[in-house]
């Protein structure tokens, strides 16, 4: 079954007095495990995509479902419900809190899930990401490839079925951005739903399947 | 980790931030103590003070109650006298149990006014049931002897057997007895056998006060309405002066209330301002936090504990403050007021403490939600890219 299924989903922001068309009736299925990149050139609609990909925005039009679960036209609260069982969410910045040690850090979305704060499944998290050895250290002793790792293992201490990463190496050297590609096809291999929203058309090649968006519309890999 | 650990975590972002405005609650909040606590000390002490005078009105001769009322508070010197006949028609006054008869002299010792108070033993001591004498009372009939406060003895470096030159004539007066420490104006005074102050001063036959005691309470008005109608007797009540007191102090206290209400304004907006200041700074990462499952329902809450936080803790660092640095405020307190009883005003009401502990959480609770709210109901889109304003 199709874990994404979006139908005609447009977007229009309002920037000042001008209507700016974002994304202009997308149509785009992405089944469970695949590994899928959205490339595009800048303000193509990619990072909006992603952000109704990740019910972190409302379409203007047109319908998502979610595991067969229509999403559009439901609230803030059940939105948040959405996202905490079903996806998980990797920035271009990290967002690390720098007071929280590394496994504090991870163990965030428990605090907001109502979960039990789970110290092994935090451990095996950070072991997953290379990363057990720093499970005390701030954020701020860190280098940018482990911060994106450790936002990694947050993005799956909800056990999330989809792994949404907005630019996710855009801030990392090559060596490193390939480090973080090869942990996402870890996760793929494991049976996560990985989308990657990237510049990078080389490193979007390592996915099953590449999307590009021009102009708000997908053309090819639909 | 929890809720209120990633609050306590998120003030530790920014220290000084975060101490300066609890320093702010905890100004604001020492304020507000000190003065209910002053001001509830404040009358307490004066109705104390006037209960320990140990009578219910005093009578004076006519035209002096501005005298008197120094009189009462402080002892002083009233250029008119009452006569022995004023005293016996007090005595003879229905509902008056005691009425003790008082002359006050003045004598200046190397430049300090002291006060001298000729009294009779008899109707004097049940009067004053607390005084306790180191030494021995003198008895009426005796000479060149003195009781005398124990803030004197201490100041003068005197004690019971002590001989010292005395009154107009530098007679030789031996201090017989020295009174335990009362917390009144008593603690200041010289006391003498009534008619051997009298001989002294040259005032034999007069008497500047007579302390009346009522039988009952319910008497005083009507006793003080009898004795007004002694053509020399004016009459002062505790009550009258009292409320004189209270008057003249409420002015006062009025500015002091101002002072608590402008403080605590100051305070609010400057948490306000600090809360909303850090949810600016941090819109992209309440966003994050959506993002990954908090709804706004936990960004209020979590915003809310760090306002509390920061109230509560400043609330009991003000206290503690405030308990602590009482004298030096009381002094300035002291200085404000045209008149302040001799106890100390502080007071450990764990009332008040209670009740400023829930007006530091309350200003929490005030200057939170509006920052909370407003991060609450953040788009988390819109917060990421940072284009919320």
């Amino acid at each position: 079954m199709s874990i994404i299924e979006a139908t005609g989903i447009c977007k229009t922001y309002q920037r000042g007095r001008e209507d700016v068309c974002a994304l202009r009736g997308v149509n785009l299925t992405i089944e469970a495990g695949e590994f899928v990149t959205i490339v595009g050139p800048s303000g193509a609609g990619k990072t909006a995509l992603l952000n109704i990909l990740g019910c972190l925005d409302t379409p203007s039009c047109g319908t998502l479902a979610i595991d067969g679960v229509p999403v559009t036209g439901k609230g803030e609260a059940e939105l948040v419900k959405i996202r905490r069982e079903h996806i998980g969410f990797v920035f271009q910045q990290f967002f690390l809190i720098p007071t929280l040690t590394v496994g504090e850090n991870v163990g965030l979305p428990l605090i907001f899930s109502g979960s039990p704060y789970d110290r092994q499944k935090i451990e095996s998290l950070l072991e997953k990401v290379g990363l057990s050895h720093r499970a005390e250290h701030f954020p701020g002793q860190l280098s940018g490839g482990e911060m994106q790792r450790v936002a990694i293992a947050r993005a799956l201490v909800n056990n999330p079925r989809i792994l949404l990463a907005d630019e996710p190496t855009g801030n990392l050297d090559s060596i490193t951005a390939d480090g973080i590609y090869r942990l996402f096809e870890e996760l793929h291999r494991q049976g996560i739903t990985v989308i990657v929203v990237t510049h990078n058309r080389e490193l979007a090649q390592r996915a099953g399947r590449v999307i590009t968006i021009r102009d708000g519309l997908v053309n090819g890999g639909c | 980790m929890n809720l209120l650990s990633f609050a306590v975590k998120n003030l530790q972002r920014r220290k000084g931030r975060t101490l300066l405005t609890i320093a702010g609650v905890a100004i604001a909040v020492a304020i507000l103590f000190s003065l209910l606590s002053f001001s509830a000390g404040y009358e307490r002490e004066l109705t104390r003070e006037m209960d320990s005078l140990g009578f219910h009105l005093l009578a004076v001769p006519k035209g002096c109650p501005y005298e008197a009322t120094t009189l009462i508070l402080h002892g002083g010197v009233i250029p008119k006298y009452l006569t022995n006949e004023d005293l016996a028609r007090a005595r003879a006054t229905d509902g008056v149990a005691i009425a003790a008869p008082m002359l006050l002299q003045q004598v200046t010792k190397d430049g300090t006014p002291h006060i001298v108070y000729g009294i009779e033993p008899a109707v004097m001591l049940p009067l004053k049931p607390a005084w306790k004498v180191n030494g021995r009372f003198f008895s009426a009939n005796e000479t060149r002897v003195m009781v005398i406060g124990s803030t004197l003895a201490e100041k003068e470096n005197l004690a019971a057997g002590s001989v010292i030159p005395f009154g107009p004539a530098q007679e030789q007066f031996t201090i017989i007895g020295v009174l335990q420490p009362t917390g009144s104006e008593d603690d200041n005074f010289h006391f003498l056998p009534l008619a051997d102050a009298q001989r002294t001063f040259g005032k034999v036959g007069l008497i500047t006060a007579i302390a009346v005691r009522a039988d009952d309470v319910k008497h005083i008005p009507r006793i003080a309405e009898d004795l007004e109608k002694v053509p020399d007797i004016q009459v002062v009540t505790m009550a009258q002066v009292t409320g004189t007191i209270m008057n003249l102090v409420g002015s006062a206290r009025s500015l002091l209330f101002s002072v608590i209400v402008i403080a605590i304004v100051i305070s609010a907006a400057g948490i306000t301002n600090t809360l909303l200041m850090s949810v600016n700074e941090r819109t992209r990462e309440i966003g994050m936090m959506k993002a990954i499952g908090a709804s706004g329902h936990h960004i209020g809450i979590l915003l809310i504990a760090e306002t509390l936080l920061i109230t509560t803790l400043g609330g009991i660092i003000g206290i503690l403050a405030a308990l602590a640095g009482s004298g030096i405020i009381e002094t300035f307190v002291r200085e404000l007021i045209p008149y302040a009883p001799s106890g100390s005003f502080v007071s450990f009401d764990p009332l008040l403490i209670g009740g400023c502990l829930l007006f530091s959480i309350g200003l929490g609770l005030l200057c939170g939600i509006y920052p909370a709210w407003k991060s609450a109901r953040l788009s988390p889109m819109e917060a990421i890219r940072g284009e919320w304003e």
